[in-house]
């Protein structure tokens, strides 16, 4: 396969979050793997922020990388923080420049043997949900034309964990509405059970359900479920 | 597309009159899109759980008749997840809703249209339009369709966000209109026959289709004791 080839492969890989077993370390896994593939880089890794607003280490493409971002963020220093406080590329650092930026990352990185480093938003308009490290050998870090596919990589695959974040969140609120949707349809249920069975009107009915939960502890829901399911006898009631 | 969602948001949730939000979700509805109707109903599984609004009398028909009967539009859109399009109910291009069709022409139904109420993966019900005239929609007035039953179901979302754990928003409990008397009206037919509450909903159903009312006017009829079905299908029951 091409480079041009595998770099649009990869984009729809890293597109495609409808996928049922989705996963946020697999998606960056991947981008990290598909850096060092595709693009003139000895080393990829990639932060995101927690909910704490901290950074973790997500996806690394050699265990050297790992730790070195490991150490990147111990240390409060580095490429990849700088570029996740200010939403923007950092490029073409030389390592073994004097009075670098990063002083101790910078003697971290040259003992695993990088010289040079970029590192890229994950961000879409406002919000910078991490970043991507990208790692040389050589002096100079790497052309412009590998820097846009990296960063193409990147917002695909910032717009996907987005996407996920957004669809688990309508999932969780979805189910709750239904949940609670329920809980109000087997009440009016097991009034109407009541009402029937024991010559009740409405409220009569909804204040017996309310009675029995609170003298048993136990929520008016799973009453009003006993009472329609026939698990609760409407004549082991107990209004107090 | 985003932004444009988002303002449209803006406006139906956000500009602090005390009128309810969902009416003025419904009324957005038939202003952006031009249409002469439309209602949002919830769903959940296959079944219609509630009406969330309508903007007219004709809008509400369709969505009891839907309830009613357990077809139409709306509960094709949520079911098979796909825009549904009928340009002319009294001519139509695809022969389906045997029971539906008739009384939603009798009202002055022409055009009718059930778009579903979706983010990602998550469906909550379905939007309806409808026209007193017959004609398709417009490339245009479908594309402002799809994007208002995603901001439809947005708000839903929004709105239950607030609730407490188990309970229904209390905008949602408000504004929509969750049939509660057909599910009272379900316990007591229930107690009185001997029979499962899900095996009652179909025995109501089936008596507000046999005697052309609504299954609310049947409910309510049951609930008031003017109405007491009878154990052997007496009262011209169809088959459910």
């Amino acid at each position: 396969m091409t480079k041009e080839a595998l770099l649009a492969k990869t984009l729809v890989e890293l597109a495609d979050t409808l996928v049922a077993d989705f996963d946020v370390v697999d998606l960056l896994s991947l981008l990290a793997d598909r850096c060092v593939e595709v693009l003139d880089v000895a080393a990829a890794g990639l932060m995101l922020s927690a909910p704490d607003g901290s950074l973790r280490v997500i996806a690394s493409s050699s265990e050297a990388m790992r730790l070195l971002e490991l150490f990147e963020i111990q240390s409060e220093e580095g490429p990849c923080l700088d570029c996740f406080r200010t939403g923007e590329p950092v490029l073409y650092q030389d390592l073994s420049a004097p009075a670098g930026r990063w002083p101790r990352f910078a003697a971290e990185a040259i003992r695993a043997g990088f010289n040079s480093v970029d590192a890229l938003p994950m961000r879409l308009r406002g919000s910078v949900i991490g970043a991507l490290n990208l790692f040389h050998l050589e002096r100079g870090g790497m052309p412009g034309a590998d820097i846009h596919a990296a960063q193409a990589l990147a917002d695909v695959a910032t717009i996907a964990i987005l996407q996920h974040r957004a669809s688990l969140e309508a999932r969780a609120l979805n189910e709750q509405l239904n949940h609670a949707l329920n809980s109000r349809v087997i009440i009016e249920q097991a009034k109407g059970v009541l009402a029937e069975r024991l010559d009740l009107d409405m409220g009569e009915a909804f204040a017996l359900l309310r009675a029995h939960g609170r003298n048993h502890n136990l929520r008016l829901a799973d009453v009003a479920q006993g009472v329609v399911e026939g698990t609760l006898p409407v004549s082991a009631l107990d209004a107090g | 597309m985003h932004s444009e969602r988002s303002s449209i948001l803006h406006r139906v949730l956000g500009d602090g009159t005390d009128e309810l939000e969902t009416k003025r979700l419904c009324r957005a509805c038939v202003e952006i899109i031009g249409v002469t109707g439309a209602g949002i109903m919830l769903m959940s599984g296959d079944v219609p759980r509630g009406s969330l609004c309508t903007t007219n009398e004709i809008s509400q028909a369709i969505e009891e008749l839907q309830y009613t009967l357990g077809e139409g539009p709306c509960v094709d859109a949520y079911n098979l997840d796909t825009p549904i399009v009928e340009s002319d109910l009294a001519n139509p291009s695809t022969p389906r809703w045997v029971a539906f069709t008739p009384p939603a022409v009798e009202i002055g139904v022409r055009g009718i249209f059930g778009f579903p109420l979706q983010i990602g993966a998550v469906r909550l019900g379905a939007l309806n339009l409808y026209c007193d005239q017959p004609g398709p929609l417009t490339d245009e007035q479908h594309a402002q369709a799809v994007v208002m039953a995603g901001v439809a179901a947005q708000a839903v979302l929004i709105l239950q966000a607030g609730a407490p754990p188990g309970a229904l928003a209390a905008e949602l409990d408000a504004s929509a209109d969750f049939q509660l008397v057909v599910h009272q009206a379900s316990g007591m037919v229930a107690a009185q026959l001997n029979v499962s509450v899900a095996h009652a909903l179909i025995r109501l159903r089936a008596h507000a289709f046999g005697n052309s009312r609504t299954l609310t006017e049947v409910a309510r009829a049951v609930v008031e004791k003017e109405l007491r079905l009878d154990a052997t299908n007496g009262e011209k029951d169809p088959l459910p």
